[in-house]
């Protein structure tokens, strides 16, 4: 039954460059929820499903964003070739740091993440050679123009970016379903609620703990390169400890641990301003705010009142037979 | 051949020494009762022969293969299985799908490679044996809700169920007893005679409920102040001095 | 060269001693209520902010402005705990997760009253100069450390020789064990948060006359008090003052050798360094067992 909606809704963003077609700006925000929402995707993994709490999230999308603007703009590689290096990139980085992370355990392994994604963002910041520093990296280029026999697809315009962009968010939240949805996942799952229970059954979680660890991280890299490409720039004010939390705050408000949950948040995320039309600021403080009244009130975040409010509407054919739990 | 032989286990925390040359031979399957006072070093025992912890001084040996200091997944793998003292399931979890996951395989390189072939797999044919054991402590109208629904006695009943699922060679029983009503501990006992008689394996039982250890039990280990005190059937033990000291002393 | 060196070390226990009072407040916090509160860092900010308002705004003189910005912001810590960290007692992930919610919301605050710009803090005590052989060191340099050291001893007597530093030391070693002998684990906790919450506020006055009050002036020692409280070992308040000159040392003369842009990689560096070999901390005791 979900199914149902969730190919409506695909359907509807998908049509999106016809019914937006007078407002270019709801073409826009639904880009920037896009890019936001692939990496949010893959923390959702290691945070929501894992139970693994990254704070330094968006290093590791700075790494993939960087890693192809170099490959892009330095080595002339394609998109697709820079998209698969920076997922590359980004996920082993992300496995090996999370290999030294794992020593440590509940806050501690929270602030080592920060303090990881901090070293990043200095090196992204610094190493002048390479990443052009504090000032950015200009210059990247927008996807090679597609040819489809006489028909030539170019990335320039905004529904057709756009397009690329939906179809890069369908694949990172078709990967979420293939993770959650399998034995693997199952023993994330156990992991998460009992670590040493998992143990005991047979789970290697410093090993599973890696791996999705490393899928995490990938997807972030691939949601930088779909960033930078868009902007057309890298810069390192994107990938510093504030967005990484407002990665984290887009997870939480969406609802961690759901499939939807990262949808939500991204895109409660760029609407928010235009539904509220208030300044930048006050709409991260009514977020900061939100944030704290989900985890006090509504732990399950958007997705969870979502579930509420359907079971209300339509409750469930029961599953179990007379005499259940009341 | 000895099935589980352990030779001067030691292990201490801090000041304190849990195990202090623990020695002791399993021939083969059935159920051995482990008693003792508190303190006595049982549960750590358990903890080392599991892998959840390593020991500082001695060796286990599991059919001839020196498994000393094994992490507690590779013990899992091994077929070692185990329940805690204090009562281990996975709350957000069906109580079928806690079964069911006890059978899952573990390797990851299977696991990573099968988010992608996506086979039927192990769910569908471990769907039947699972059912079957829940139908046998009378857990079978929860399979479908939460484990955190259930009451802690029932939450035991299903730790040992899935541990049962595992199919495992050792069982490691941490006082499944404690906290569990008289009429859930009449269903839990005879469960576990029936999956012992069903296929016999090494059982180690750690109780306090005297009763319910002299009954399931053919073969008693006494522990005291990290060692081992006494050994014997029920009966002899129960008539032991030494024993009586231990507890009451 | 030793001249450089010395230089580089008074700056460094300058800079460290900012970081011990972040540091302190995070380490009492936590001893008390288990719960590492981040948005330490924008009560640090929040103290800059407001020890300049009562500054520029009521009564031009820097101690009483320090003192009123240190009352608010302790009334603010307590409003927290009794709102938001109470509530959410034991589930360490979402006090976090609340907690980064409070940064967000608070640091855009900020900079939603007083504007994205930093805001300057004329003090004297940064204009007059002091001379250590051939070094000079403005008076408020010197300041923060004698301050710091001053605030560490009268913390330390506090929690050693007084009835409620004794209740705070038995709340953080047994929060059960003191509620069964008396001890009123409740207001220790909100006392103690208020209490913390001060000496980051005491922090961002410091600081603030020196470097400018901008927005995300406590990004960098909210991260810079977590290391030295890991580095320290979690829990001891030795291990915290240790600790945060330890980091503030270390970059500063790092200084001298390496590109001054990578100083604050530098701090994390050594830290998860020494954490590799000691994950407890230089103080740290190893909880057996459970994760």
């Amino acid at each position: 039954m979900p199914w149902m909606a969730l190919l409506m809704l695909l359907g509807v963003l998908a049509l999106a460059p016809w019914w937006a077609a007078q407002q270019p700006f709801v073409l826009h925000m639904l880009v920037t929820a896009c890019v936001l929402v692939v990496p949010a995707v893959g923390l959702n993994l290691m945070l929501g499903h894992g139970g693994l709490v990254s704070l330094g999230h968006m290093g590791f999308a700075g790494i993939g964003a960087y890693v192809a603007a170099v490959l892009m703009v330095d080595a002339r590689w394609s998109f697709g070739g820079a998209v698969w290096a920076a997922m590359l990139a980004a996920g082993a980085a992300g496995g090996l740091i999370s290999l030294l992370c794992f020593r440590f355990r509940g806050h501690f392994f929270m602030i080592v993440t920060l303090a990881f994604g901090l070293m990043l963002h200095a090196v992204m910041n610094n190493w002048d050679s390479v990443t052009r520093g504090a000032a950015g990296f200009a210059g990247i280029p927008r996807p090679t123009p597609v040819r489809w026999g006489d028909e030539v697809w170019s990335f320039g315009p905004l529904p057709h970016f756009y397009a690329l962009a939906l179809a890069m968010a369908v694949i990172a939240f078709a990967l979420q379903y293939l993770v959650v949805n399998s034995n693997f996942g199952r023993s994330l799952a156990a992991i998460r609620q009992d670590e040493r229970l998992a143990r005991s059954r047979g789970v290697n979680t410093l090993l599973y703990k890696t791996a999705v660890f490393a899928i995490g991280t990938a997807l972030a890299g691939m949601g930088g390169v779909l960033q930078v490409s868009f902007l057309r720039v890298a810069a390192p004010a994107s990938f510093t400890m504030l967005e990484s939390i407002n990665m984290v705050l887009i997870v939480i408000i969406g609802g961690a641990g759901s499939l939807v949950g990262p949808a939500l948040g991204a895109l409660l995320y760029v609407a928010l301003p235009e539904l509220l039309r208030l300044s930048n600021e006050w709409r991260l403080v009514i977020f900061g705010v939100l944030l704290v009244l989900i985890t006090l009130f509504a732990p399950k975040g958007l997705a969870g009142l979502c579930a509420r409010a359907w079971r209300r509407v339509w409750p469930p054919q029961s599953q179990t037979p007379a005499g259940a739990k009341p | 051949m000895s099935y589980l032989r352990i030779q001067s286990l030691g292990k201490r925390y801090g000041g304190v020494v849990a195990l202090d040359g623990v020695s002791l031979e399993i021939a083969g399957a059935g159920i051995y009762g482990l008693i003792g006072p508190n303190g006595a070093g049982k549960t750590t025992l358990f903890d080392c022969l599991a892998g959840t912890t390593a020991p500082d001084q001695g060796r286990v040996w599991l059919q001839d293969q020196d498994v000393t200091g094994w992490p507690a997944h590779r013990m899992a793998r091994l077929g070692v299985a185990r329940t805690f003292q204090e009562c281990r399931i996975l709350p957000e979890e069906t109580c079928l799908d806690n079964v069911l996951f006890a059978a899952q395989p573990q390797g990851l390189g299977g696991n990573l490679l099968q988010m992608f072939t996506r086979g039927p797999g192990h769910r569908v044919a471990a769907l039947d044996e699972a059912m079957r054991l829940l139908h046998l402590v009378r857990l079978q109208d929860h399979a479908h809700a939460p484990a955190a629904e259930l009451s802690f006695g029932q939450r035991r009943l299903l730790e040992i169920v899935s541990t049962f699922m595992a199919q495992p060679e050792v069982l490691l029983l941490d006082e499944p007893a404690s906290g569990v009503n008289p009429s859930l501990l009449q269903v839990l006992g005879d469960f576990v005679k029936t999956m012992m008689a069903e296929r016999p394996r090494v059982m180690l039982l750690v109780e306090h409920n005297m009763a319910f250890v002299m009954d399931m039990a053919q073969d008693i280990i006494v522990m005291h102040q990290g060692q081992v005190l006494e050994r014997g059937s029920p009966a002899q033990v129960q008539a032991s001095a030494k024993v009586v000291e231990a507890y009451l002393g | 060269m030793t001249e450089a060196l010395l230089e580089q070390v008074i700056n460094g226990l300058m800079m460290g001693s900012v970081y011990v009072l972040v540091a302190l407040g995070l380490v009492l916090i936590y001893g008390v209520m288990h719960v590492v509160n981040f948005a330490h860092g924008v009560l640090f900010t929040l103290g800059g902010y407001l020890g300049h308002f009562f500054f520029t705004q009521w009564w031009d003189n820097y101690w009483v402005a320090t003192l009123l910005s240190m009352l608010s912001v302790g009334l603010v810590g307590y409003a927290l705990e009794r709102g938001v960290f109470r509530p959410l007692n034991g589930n360490l992930r979402n006090q976090v997760i609340a907690s980064l919610g409070l940064i967000l919301a608070l640091e855009n605050a900020v900079i939603a009253l007083w504007g994205p710009n930093a805001l300057q803090w004329k003090v004297a005590s940064t204009e007059q100069l002091v001379s250590l052989g051939e070094l000079r060191f403005s008076v408020h340099h010197l300041g923060i450390i004698v301050l710091t050291m001053a605030m560490i001893t009268a913390l330390g007597l506090f929690l050693k020789h007084t009835r409620f530093g004794t209740a705070i030391r038995a709340t953080s070693q047994n929060q059960e064990a003191a509620l069964v002998v008396g001890i009123p684990v409740q207001r220790v906790q909100w006392s103690t948060f208020a209490l913390g919450s001060a000496l980051a506020a005491l922090g961002g006055c410091l600081v603030g006359p020196l470097f400018l009050v901008f927005p995300q002036m406590g990004d960098v020692p909210l991260v810079k008090g977590l290391a030295g409280i890991l580095l320290g070992g979690m829990g001891s308040v030795p291990g915290a003052v240790v600790g945060g000159l330890i980091l503030g040392v270390t970059e500063s003369v790092s200084t001298l050798f390496l590109p001054t842009d990578y100083k604050d990689a530098i701090a994390f560096m050594v830290m998860v360094g020494i954490l590799l070999f000691r994950p407890q901390g230089l103080w740290g005791q190893r909880v057996r067992g459970e994760e």
